[in-house]
């Protein structure tokens, strides 16, 4: 396997380089420097140079992350392991939508850049109408590049590759013919710290692009040399090119000219080059803009897919979003939902609050991201072993993560308050949504909790009032042997498990005798298949109607009854529903006696004559079977609004009244109460005319062992006319029972 | 493994498969012609040197759950993952190393656009390949 995944790592340093570099050297540089330089005066070169650095502290935590760790997923992915899923779904909800803010933030740069070359006037009038070119043009072009990524064109990569280069060329030149034109005399006056700050959140969003190289690890070769390096270098690179390009142009040319530009509509860099180097200055700048502004946005649509991937993975969003397309083989579902916010964040919103929303979700998993390196490095988990080290620890993830809050504080208020939206929207999706599915608990929770004795109490308590609960999520899962039955018992199934918040398991055993080889188990199987894909298939339907989640599988075994009861235990069944009829194929001779007490999870046998669950009767004589009975009716009455009628048979009506109103108060159920005096089979079988649904709890234990089995037959299910429901909950075997059963008797 | 031209055309048959559905429709239309051996292979197509369509570990799964839709029918295939940026000549190396009699595969539908759109691997399938490639019949979809 080891050698697989070497060929599966084909991206060498340079290309992991790039994707940082190409990610980041976006619109930032582009589209931002005018407005920076507007705001902050001189010090926007300190803005630019401080951003790097609050980067750069990130960037190496996330090396050392991305070395232990190389997963799709990259920092939603640490975040989410180091500390738990709650931070996971803020983590990978700010990750995803962060990028799909900073690519509507590149489409409007995009426009701008298309505008300036094309010269057109401001808008256009559409039906009273007045539609902005720029934001058209962002609109068309975010629909191109999200329709590149849908198809998945291989060769946009490797264009990228080229882009960089060019980009980096193109700065390189304007820098040093700046340069020679610099002038101390020029460079504005600062206009004090704050602007200065606040002109650092706004173009923070220049820095976002080397995360994203941890999201594609898993890729890279020699990930433990080639990540840090790439990630490292890509911040380095691209903050020195920032810091230079600013210095030029707040040095080469006059003090008022960048204000004078920006109030005129005019795209700062570009005519600053124009000046400089004339209209061949002007026109790379331009083209570069466009090149910049169009690789930065298809990088970001890319590492969404693979963010949405992870958040998939551990079922902080549905696994059905990272769908693959059948012909292009993209996640084609999880790409177009991530266009759409594009297209809405474009018309919604101006470019600055774009940006400014942009660099405050990053912040945020900066900052996470942090605090999950020093929360790896103090539980001391066991398999944590980068090979890439932060130096100064734990200084520098501490400084790192103090920073990047710190740097939020400055974003201007609107976007603080979107922002701070989304992150709380993301912990309420974790709570109402993820939550009762997500299985992975964060090693800070499970530290906390391992030493509950030591950690103060709040600490605890918190721990655990957000602990996921998808490990315990209810389970139904449904043999299917034969195709008539499907509906009824997936119904039966689906809304039992839509009322408990669960997920059925639809699994459809196929049973070829012992004596059969393998090769003619496959012609067998062969013969089945038709029915087989379709029982399964109209299984995930019928419990789709239902809206309930519902896994599929097969089994191909020698063994009948015997493979449910593994099955059970395999997929952690709370609930086995099944169908029975002396024709359903599910008698088997012998190991009888081996099946006989031990159910591996509550079960229901549906002896089917129609599924109708209008008046349900269920008769009782206390017991836990009868507790189990009651408690399907009440959610078949939640689902249906069922009619049910508990029915006690005893030997005086005085008693049998008394018993039963205590036990039907006991059970908290809302059902007619029935008494009768008699022959207790006698007295079912003619209650049972007026119901719909006879639901039966087994009279003692392995009762359905044997009834599954065939070696029993209880008459009341067959003289009844309407389905009957039988009903057995597992016990656990005493201490007493299980020593009988190590000795053997 | 040695090439054989002699060797019967179903004696060892190597079949591409790409997703579940693709797996399982390819499996039912190869059963009837009974094949002696057969190896099932999925090509995960690398970005080489940018990154891919897909996550590693998503294509990887991929290629396990089509594998499993294989066997249902063929249980005692042999499988094989097979990772390249040229999809077609993945198949074609691939069965060539494993000295496969033929290629059989079930040739995907789809208008002129989407064929464009992704690459007619059928018709490069059969013009690249330098063995028999048998298409099989009875696609549904």
């Amino acid at each position: 396997m080891s050698g697989d995944e070497e060929l599966a790592k084909d991206l060498g340093p340079l290309a992991a380089l790039t994707i940082g570099v190409g990610t980041m050297i976006g619109a930032g540089i582009f589209v931002l420097p005018g407005e920076a330089i507007s705001r902050a005066g001189s010090f926007a070169i300190v803005s630019f140079v401080l951003g790097g650095g609050i980067a750069l502290f990130t960037a190496l935590s996330a090396s050392e992350l991305g070395t232990a760790m190389p997963r799709s997923g990259g920092a939603y992915f640490y975040v989410n392991e180091a500390l738990g899923p709650l931070f996971g779904s803020i983590a990978g909800w700010a990750n995803w939508l962060g990028l799909a803010f900073a690519s509507a933030f590149y489409m409007v740069g995009f426009g701008e850049y298309v505008v300036g070359i094309a010269g057109l006037p401001d808008g256009f009038m559409i039906a009273g109408f007045t539609v902005p070119w720029i934001k058209f043009i962002g609109l068309l072009a975010a629909t191109l590049f999200v329709l590149v990524n849908y198809i998945g064109a291989k060769e946009t990569g490797r264009l990228q590759n080229v882009i960089v280069v060019i980009l980096v060329l193109i700065l390189t030149v304007f820098t040093v013919y700046g340069a020679t034109r610099a002038a101390p005399a020029n460079v504005p006056g600062s206009k004090g710290l704050t602007p200065m700050l606040e002109t650092t959140g706004l173009i923070f969003v220049s820095y976002l692009g080397f995360v994203q190289i941890t999201s594609v690890a898993e890729e890279i070769k020699e990930p433990g040399k080639n990540l840090p390096r790439a990630i490292i270098g890509s911040v380095v690179i691209v903050a020195i090119i920032y810091a230079l390009v600013l210095v030029v142009m707040s040095a080469a040319v006059e003090p008022g000219f960048i204000q004078a530009q920006s109030e005129a509509d005019n795209i700062a860099v570009v005519e600053v080059a124009r000046l400089l180097m004339g209209p061949i200055g002007a026109g790379a700048m331009l083209f570069g803009g466009l090149l910049a502004t169009a690789s930065s946005a298809n990088a970001s649509i890319m590492a969404s897919s693979r963010i949405n991937f992870a958040m998939g993975r551990d079922r902080i969003v549905t696994p059905d979003l990272n769908e693959i397309h059948p012909r292009f083989g993209t996640p084609y579902r999880s790409i177009a939902l991530t266009g759409s916010f594009i297209l809405l964040f474009i018309v919604a919103a101006p470019i600055n609050t774009l940006a400014s929303i942009g660099s405050f979700l990053h912040l945020v998993i900066y900052g996470l991201l942090n605090i999950a390196l020093v929360v790896m490095r103090e539980a001391d988990a066991i398999d944590y072993e980068p090979s890439f080290t932060v130096p100064l620890y734990p200084f520098t993830p501490i400084v790192g993560g103090l920073l990047s809050f710190a740097l939020i504080y400055y974003i201007e208020p609107l976007p603080r308050l979107v922002g701070g939206f989304i992150v709380l929207f993301a912990a309420v999706w974790y709570l109402g949504y993820a939550r009762t599915r997500t299985e992975k608990q964060g090693l800070l929770s499970e530290y906390v909790l391992s030493r509950e004795e030591e950690m103060p109490d709040a600490a605890v308590d918190a721990a655990e009032s957000v602990q996921p609960t998808g490990d315990n999520q209810y389970r139904v899962m449904v043999p299917l042997a034969n195709p008539a039955h499907e509906k009824e018992l997936i119904t039966l199934a689906s809304a039992i498990a839509k009322q408990r918040d669960g997920v059925v398991d639809a699994i459809h055993v196929i049973t070829v005798p012992d004596q059969t080889s393998l090769s003619y188990a496959a012609d067998h199987i062969e013969r089945v298949e038709e029915d087989h894909r379709s029982v399964l298939e109209k299984a995930e339907r019928d419990a789709e109607t239902f809206g309930v989640e519902v896994d599929t599988h097969t089994i191909i075994s020698h063994r009948g009854i015997e493979e449910v009861f593994d099955a059970a235990k395999d997929h952690d069944a709370d609930l086995t529903v099944m169908g029975w009829g002396p024709s359903s194929g599910s008698r088997v001779e012998g190991a009888v006696d081996e099946l006989t007490s031990d159910l591996p999870c509550d079960f229901l046998v549906l002896k089917d004559r129609g599924f109708d669950p209008e008046r349900v009767l269920i008769p009782t004589a206390g017991g836990p079977d009868s507790v189990l009975s009651v408690e399907i009716g009440k959610l078949l009455q939640q689902e249906f609004g069922s009619e049910l009628t508990l029915l006690h048979v005893a030997d005086g009506e005085q008693e049998g009244r008394e018993f039963l109103e205590t036990w039907a108060d006991e059970q908290g159920v809302d059902a007619e109460l029935r008494v009768e005096t008699g022959d207790a089979e006698a007295a079912i079988e003619t209650a049972a005319t007026d119901a719909t649904l006879v639901i039966l709890g087994a009279s003692e234990r392995g009762v359905l062992s044997r009834v599954l089995t065939g070696s029993l037959v209880p008459d009341v299910v067959a003289n009844v006319d309407c389905s009957v429901l039988m009903s057995e909950r597992k016990r656990d075997r005493g201490v007493l029972e299980r020593v009988r059963g190590l000795l053997g008797r | 493994m040695t090439d054989d031209s002699s060797a019967p055309l179903l004696s060892h048959v190597f079949v591409p498969v790409a997703t579940e559905k693709d797996a399982r429709e390819t499996a039912v239309a190869l059963a009837p012609y009974d094949p002696e051996r057969v190896t099932v292979v999925h090509v995960v197509e690398k970005g080489g040197g940018v990154p891919d369509k897909t996550p590693v570990e998503q294509s990887e799964s991929i290629a396990a759950t089509a594998f499993e839709a294989f066997r249902e029918r063929f249980p005692d295939a042999e499988t094989e993952t097979v990772y390249r940026r040229n999809v077609v000549q993945g198949i074609v190396d691939a069965a060539a190393e494993t000295g496969a009699s033929a290629i059989a595969f079930q040739p995907r539908e789809g208008g002129r656009l989407k064929q464009f759109l992704s690459g007619d691997r059928t018709l490069r399938l059969v013009t690249d390949a330098d063995r028999p490639v048998i298409t099989l019949p009875g696609r549904t979809e």
